[in-house]
């Protein structure tokens, strides 16, 4: 199995406070991982030094071939084109189409061609589920759709790893399961997913690996990924 | 298809464009009055007068020779040659009427030349060499003019010209720092789009050239507004005033114009890169307590 994520006795710091100490995690392609925690407990610091938001204060990491240890800050954007992000705010580009927010990203990671860039833009929008929806503004969209075009954005450079941090905090249960769910059927197309949540009630649906983090370490609770409940 | 929102975004363009406007419109006026000192300067020192009065004896045809001389020595803008006649008629004049001449029953003033100097030579030392010459000559009776006037004419010429480059110091500090509030505002106001635009693996560069392309425009834009609204605060002020507002050469007008155009794009692109320079190295968390 290639490893997409590997992290050695990592800390995880938060303004000189040691949230999580001692974590050792590794994800592999087309997995499907849970972080699981109450607010605070780390994980959303844990996914920030995943796409270095966070600088790596102790421990070794690896993220999809980035050694952290040594990554430079213009190496950062590189790290980020091989990795989707998606945020329980969403954090789109509010002053412009989600056709726009789609293409922007494809323009920043060096796509010129113009017809290329619709076609992929199209092609994601259909894999989420809002083919029809490219030339709304974010605004116009409920909360459900929004974080479509977030996951969109994730996968339009086709990642190795999609980083979702609370993606459903925002949403209603049926909308929560509906993301919950697509996330699942992108891990089956070989893009790993780290999801990091306090919901652990609509997660449970799905069978899968599953990372606690409490009391400032990670517990693996569930290490044999299983196929969704239906 | 949707409406894009662009009111926010243009509002903030043009509060941008409205600020360069203004700060420019202020510089470039004062630009003009620092490159137009030593003119202003010249107009005042070559409009002071000196009377030269001539002997009773002197007749219309020296006076006449004598004033023609004059026109063609080197310290001399204008001479205008003014017969004891012409005199006595002004003065009568300025007295309301009164025939003084009549009334004394005889002309007591002299024929006179009222000379314009160079201003070169409009300083006490020069003058007083010229007065000298002028003595010497048989023809002269009397040499005219305000000594006090033209200290004060040098004097306030310096002053004026050292407090309008101060003036134009400061005003270029005020400039740079109104500008660069503006246009820091505008950009706070996108400090979660641009950490958004970083997240999903732009560098730095990519942000940075719409909002330096944005700064080029809008720089230019408010360049364009100042060098029109000063060609026509010059053009009134010379409808109003032609002798003291000349219309300004056109070289220095030029210059004027490529001060203000260079300084309205480097003002704002320096100020687009030092605020986009600290948003991008904020963390959200950052974002939201700044």
């Amino acid at each position: 199995m290639e490893r997409i994520i590997y992290l050695k006795n990592v800390s995880v710091f938060q303004n000189q406070n040691i949230v999580l100490a001692n974590v050792n995690l590794s994800v592999n392609k087309g997995e499907l991982l849970y972080l699981i925690g109450k607010t605070g407990s780390g994980k959303s610091s844990l996914l920030k030094i995943m796409y270095a938001e966070l600088p790596l204060q102790k421990g070794e990491a690896e993220i999809v071939g980035y050694n952290l240890q040594t990554l430079t800050a213009k190496e950062v954007p590189y790290l980020r084109r091989k990795l989707g992000i998606v945020f329980q705010d969403f954090k789109l580009l509010t002053d412009r189409t989600v056709a726009d927010n789609l293409s922007f990203v494809l323009k920043a990671t060096g796509w010129e061609d113009a017809a290329k860039i619709n076609t992929q833009v199209l092609a994601v929008l259909e894999r989420v589920g809002i083919g029809t929806k490219g030339n709304k503004m974010p605004y116009e969209l409920s909360g459900g759709e929004q974080q479509r075009v977030a996951i969109a954005r994730a996968l339009i450079n086709n990642p190795e790893v999609i980083l979702a941090d609370e993606p459903t905090g925002n949403l209603d249960p049926i909308t929560s399961n509906e993301i919950i769910q697509l996330l699942f059927e992108i891990s089956k197309t070989g893009c790993a997913i780290v999801m990091a949540s306090h919901d652990v009630g609509s997660m449970s649906r799905y069978a899968t690996r599953t990372i606690k983090c409490e009391n400032g370490v990670i517990q693996e609770l569930n290490t044999t990924p299983t196929p969704p409940v239906a | 298809m949707a409406k894009q929102p662009r009111t926010n975004q243009s509002t903030g363009n043009v509060s941008v464009i409205i600020s360069i406007t203004l700060v420019l419109f202020v510089l470039g006026i004062v630009s003009l009055l620092v490159l137009n000192t030593h003119r202003l300067s010249t107009y005042v020192k070559e409009n002071i007068g000196i009377s030269v009065f001539l002997k009773d004896s002197t007749n219309t045809a020296e006076a006449t020779n004598f004033k023609k001389l004059l026109d063609v020595t080197n310290y001399v803008k204008t001479a205008i040659y003014v017969s004891k006649q012409e005199a006595a008629k002004d003065l009568q004049k300025e007295l309301g009427g009164e025939q003084f001449v009549t009334f004394l029953g005889y002309n007591p003033l002299n024929d006179l030349i009222d000379i314009r100097l160079k201003a070169d030579y409009a300083n006490n030392d020069s003058i007083k060499a010229i007065e000298n010459q002028l003595m010497n000559n048989p023809l002269v009776k009397e040499v005219y003019y305000q000594k006090s006037l033209i200290d004060v004419v040098n004097a306030n010429a310096k002053r004026i010209s050292f407090i309008l480059l101060g003036f134009s110091a400061l005003l270029l500090i005020i400039a740079i720092a109104l500008i660069n509030n503006t246009i820091r505002l505008h950009i706070y106001a996108k400090r979660f789009l641009i950490k958004t635009m970083q997240l999903v693996g732009a560098t730095q560069g990519f942000i940075h050239k719409p909002f330096f392309i944005r700064g080029v425009i809008n720089g230019l834009i408010g360049a364009v507004f100042a060098i029109a609204s000063i060609s026509g605060t010059m053009y009134y002020l010379y409808m109003q005033a032609p002798n003291f507002f000349t219309i300004t050469d056109v070289d220095i007008a030029l210059i004027v114009a490529l001060i203000i155009l260079c300084l309205g794009c480097i003002i704002s692109v320096l100020s687009t890169y030092f605020a986009l320079r600290k948003y991008l190295k904020l963390s959200f968390e950052d974002l939201y307590a700044r």
